[in-house]
């Protein structure tokens, strides 16, 4: 699969899509994620812990905070820190562009949390026998890889990404 | 995740069941507890406080059975029954009955915390179990037989008219030698019922009503005759005079016999403390009577989510964005002459608007609002339980229970509170003997007060105990590596190393010492509702620990002030007064910057610097947003004052649940999310030098 740019109300349905087939394909055990491209490596989260993908809107900044986050956002009025996923990774800041979105994903304990990724490409269904654990690194910020049409995926750990050291 | 998101259809059921019987478990924890005062004192058991007991028990039962939860309506009914024993005078409460309904509340309560959040744990109900095994163990104490009333000159039919349960009220007011009697009285049957409560609230200054009995006798058809049975230690000439009849209206069936009343042996049953309750339903009506009482609400009130008020409070706030963006539409068409009729047309629907807004903002939070006297109750109980658990001689005084918070800062209070309390009375107390040696009364006394000053509530706490001593703690500070060993300390400062982490977690120094443990996290609960914690202390003679809190969290007004490209929020509450100045009136003392304030010198800080952020361009003049806590006083050097807006605090989500100095964020239209400023934060931080005495999960910088 490569980098396909679709418009917000598709991922929306796709998302959701997805999630409803991830209740219903009980007997055949597969795991759908949300891929999507950081610079020149394709990484990927579960789809059940993202609650939406909105477009790039106003980021309030907040001092005293580690530089990944990059601030606040408002979002109905419920306000969501936004974590800047290439810096967290150890990369530049991230690119705020057009195809820029916020996937807003289901926090620790029933609160949100947004990451900065700088497209959105698709939904990976991967079967079971297709993970392959990820070589040994300090942060743990990877914990699976997937094959995808021969190019391995990373699959984020969300619990260590989402941890800053408190 | 996917499980928090998502609620099983009985959960609200649960949440309503546990909410209900909360409130009723409340109640049979004060009437156990006042018992249980009762009994430490050596008084007899007052048949009211069973009485009540009984009927909270009766409630619970049903309450259980219509949810469907079935071991704690079993454990109820056991209960229930047990009760009834005792009111019945067939059973007699000892210590060990006592402690059985003290273990009974307690399973209870644990049930209901586990209810809340799913269902009931496998170790709940085997304590429920066992507690059933030790009901049915409590025959032990079954009490004298009982004999019959052959030597009371009572017509039969007033004696077959009693119920169980009055005629176990007549035996016990035998036992202890009242004169019992019957006292007759006409009233007009217009307005019967009120002479009748007149009646009986005089018989209770000096006795007990046994029965209230309608009778026939030759009265006219517009009146009617109660007999009322009574058992008083007065004479029946006595009782005739204080009830203001004719002595024929008072017939004896037992004279007093004085010597026996004073001093009832142990074995009898319990003895009058209080008059009868008057709305005592009679045994056979009694299950009827409960179970109308229990369908049909009598306070006329409604139990809502605060949640739904939440959701109320939100949409009150989106309005007030909204009615922003109408003050804007109005202002712009009244500034051109073409649009000028329109705009002043709109102006005056504005204005309406805003007013019934500011209305519908206050109802609501006037509905958030509860007094303090719930908490402060459970304080008091808690200190009498102490009491009696340690035989400590400490008294606590409440004021001001009638004084109002938001709901959600009254909760969040109780731990705090329930903390200072037990330490004052577990290390600031001094025993007795110790304290009669420094010329006090031996019984301590700690005393709690709220006020409401302004916008801000004052919950002061103090004691008459030995005081902090300061020495003692700064030379533990000192050992500790916490502060510098050359530096010097003003007792103040000292006082504030009560809060430090390092200090407040040792156990070992708390009974000499005379400080508490555990005072940063009250310090840490009180500043995440907004509020500051502040202590003063006299050795020897006490402490004085004074909360100033916000009175809601809710809905605010706030400063909007600007600092280079950013914009925060200020609440307006802990705004004392703005000001604007040239640059050069700012000085300097011992690295701090400082302001003269009509002839007062005030600390000011530049927010751009403690933010880290960049300043505008420097110009001759500045604000100074002055802000006040308590007596706390500082000022806060910004670049633009933008105005006063309304705003709903929310909190924020995400990795870093909490930033020093930030109290949450808000929406304010064009501007997105604003940060809202923590003032208390920045107050707490204004007078560390060389102690940071941070709460360090709260602390974070963009260099860390």
């Amino acid at each position: 699969m490569s980098s396909v740019a679709t418009p917000d109300f598709a991922w929306d349905e796709l998302a959701r899509a997805a999630t409803r087939l991830g209740d219903e394909a009980e007997a055949e055990v597969f795991h759908e994620f949300l891929a999507f491209p950081l610079g020149a490596d394709r990484y990927a989260l579960p789809v059940d812990r993202v609650r939406e993908v909105v477009r790039l809107r106003q980021i309030t900044p907040v001092p005293r905070v580690p530089a990944d986050i990059l601030g606040v956002i408002s979002l109905r009025g419920e306000i969501v820190q936004v974590l800047d996923l290439s810096q967290r990774l150890g990369g530049s800041i991230g690119l705020r562009t057009p195809t820029s979105r916020i996937v807003v994903l289901h926090g620790r304990e029933g609160d949100a949390a947004g990451l900065l990724v700088e497209t959105i490409a698709s939904v990976l269904r991967v079967p079971e026998h297709a993970f392959r654990d990820a070589p040994d690194s300090d942060t743990d910020f990877v914990s699976r890889l997937c094959e995808d049409e021969g190019d391995f995926v990373s699959i984020l750990n969300l619990e260590k990404v989402l941890d800053l050291g408190e | 995740m996917a499980a928090s998101g998502k609620e099983s259809a009985g959960s609200k059921a649960q949440r309503e069941f546990v909410s209900e019987a909360e409130d009723i478990l409340e109640r049979m924890r004060d009437d156990l507890s006042e018992l249980a005062e009762a009994a430490g004192g050596g008084a007899e058991p007052d048949p009211d406080l069973i009485n009540s007991l009984f009927r909270s028990a009766h409630s619970l039962k049903g309450l259980s059975g219509m949810f469907g939860l079935e071991s704690l309506g079993e454990l109820a009914h056991r209960l229930e029954d047990l009760l009834d024993g005792l009111r019945m005078g067939r059973l007699v409460l000892g210590a060990d009955g006592l402690a059985l309904f003290d273990d009974a509340i307690e399973t209870l309560s644990t049930a209901l915390v586990e209810l809340q959040a799913s269902e009931i744990g496998t170790a709940t109900r085997e304590t429920i179990a066992e507690l059933l095994g030790r009901i049915e163990g409590f025959g032990g104490n079954e009490s004298a037989s009982e004999d019959a009333f052959g030597d009371l000159a009572l017509p039969s039919s007033i004696l077959r008219a009693l119920t169980e349960y009055e005629e176990h009220r007549l035996r016990d007011n035998l036992r202890r030698g009242r004169g019992i009697y019957v006292v007759g009285v006409d009233f007009e049957i217009a307005n019967f019922e009120q002479g009748l409560a007149e009646v009986t609230a005089m018989i209770k200054e000096v006795g007990e009503i046994l029965s209230t009995l309608p009778s026939p006798g030759e009265t006219p058809d517009s009146q009617i005759r109660f007999s009322l049975l009574t058992g008083t230690d007065l004479s029946a000439a006595d009782l005739a005079t204080r009830l203001e009849l004719h002595p024929d209206s008072v017939e004896t069936a037992m004279a007093p016999c004085p010597s026996s009343n004073t001093a009832p042996t142990p074995e009898s049953s319990p003895a009058l403390t209080k008059p009868e309750d008057e709305d005592q339903p009679s045994e056979p009506q009694r299950e009827a009577v409960q179970e109308s009482g229990s369908l049909k609400s009598i306070s006329g009130t409604v139990r809502v989510d605060i949640r739904k008020l939440d959701e109320l409070m939100n949409l009150v706030g989106e309005l007030a964005l909204q009615k922003g963006a109408l003050k804007h539409l109005t202002d712009r068409l009244t500034s051109e002459t073409s649009t000028l009729g329109a705009g002043t047309e709109l102006g005056k629907i504005y204005r309406g608007l805003e007013r019934k807004l500011s209305e519908l903002q206050a109802g609501v939070l006037e509905v958030r609002m509860v007094p303090l006297r719930q908490v402060f109750d459970k304080l008091v109980r808690v200190v009498r339980r102490l009491r009696l658990d340690q035989r400590k001689e400490v008294r606590l005084e409440v004021h001001g229970v009638d004084t109002e918070l938001d709901k959600l800062i009254v909760e969040e209070l109780v731990d705090p509170l329930m903390h200072l309390v037990r330490n004052a009375f577990d290390h600031a107390i001094e025993p007795p003997a110790e304290r009669i040696r420094a010329g006090k009364e031996a019984e301590g006394t700690i005393r709690l007060e709220a006020t409401q000053r302004g916008n801000d509530v004052v919950i002061t706490l103090s004691d008459d105990g030995r005081g902090i001593d300061t020495e003692r703690v700064l030379e533990r500070a000192r050992t500790q590596g916490l502060v510098d060993a050359e530096e010097e300390f003003s007792e103040r400062e000292i006082l504030d190393l009560v809060f430090h982490p390092g200090l407040s977690t040792r156990e070992a120094v708390t009974e000499t010492s005379g400080r508490g443990v555990g005072m940063d996290v009250v310090r840490s609960n009180i500043a995440s509702l907004g509020g500051i914690v502040d202590i003063e202390s006299t050795a020897g003679r006490g402490t004085t620990i004074t909360l100033t809190l916000p009175i809601t969290l809710a809905i605010i007004q706030a400063l909007i002030i600007g600092v280079g490209e950013h914009h925060f929020a200020v609440p307006l509450n802990s705004v004392r007064e703005t000001l604007l100045l040239d640059r050069s009136e700012i000085q300097s003392s011992e690295g701090r910057e400082i302001l003269n304030l009509r002839s007062e010198p005030l600390v000011v800080k530049r927010l751009a610097r403690e933010f880290g952020i960049e300043e505008e361009a420097r110009g001759a003049k500045i604000y100074v947003v002055v802000l006040g806590m308590g007596d706390a006083r500082m000022g806060l050097i910004v670049d633009r004052l933008e105005g006063q807006q309304d705003v709903v605090i929310k909190p924020i989500q995400g990795p870093v649940s909490n930033v020093r100095g930030i109290a949450g964020a808000t929406e304010l239209g064009e501007q997105g999310a604003v940060l809202v400023l923590d003032v208390s934060a920045f107050i707490e931080d204004l007078g560390r030098r060389t102690v940071p005495i941070f709460d360090r999960s709260r602390v974070r910088r963009s260099d860390a």
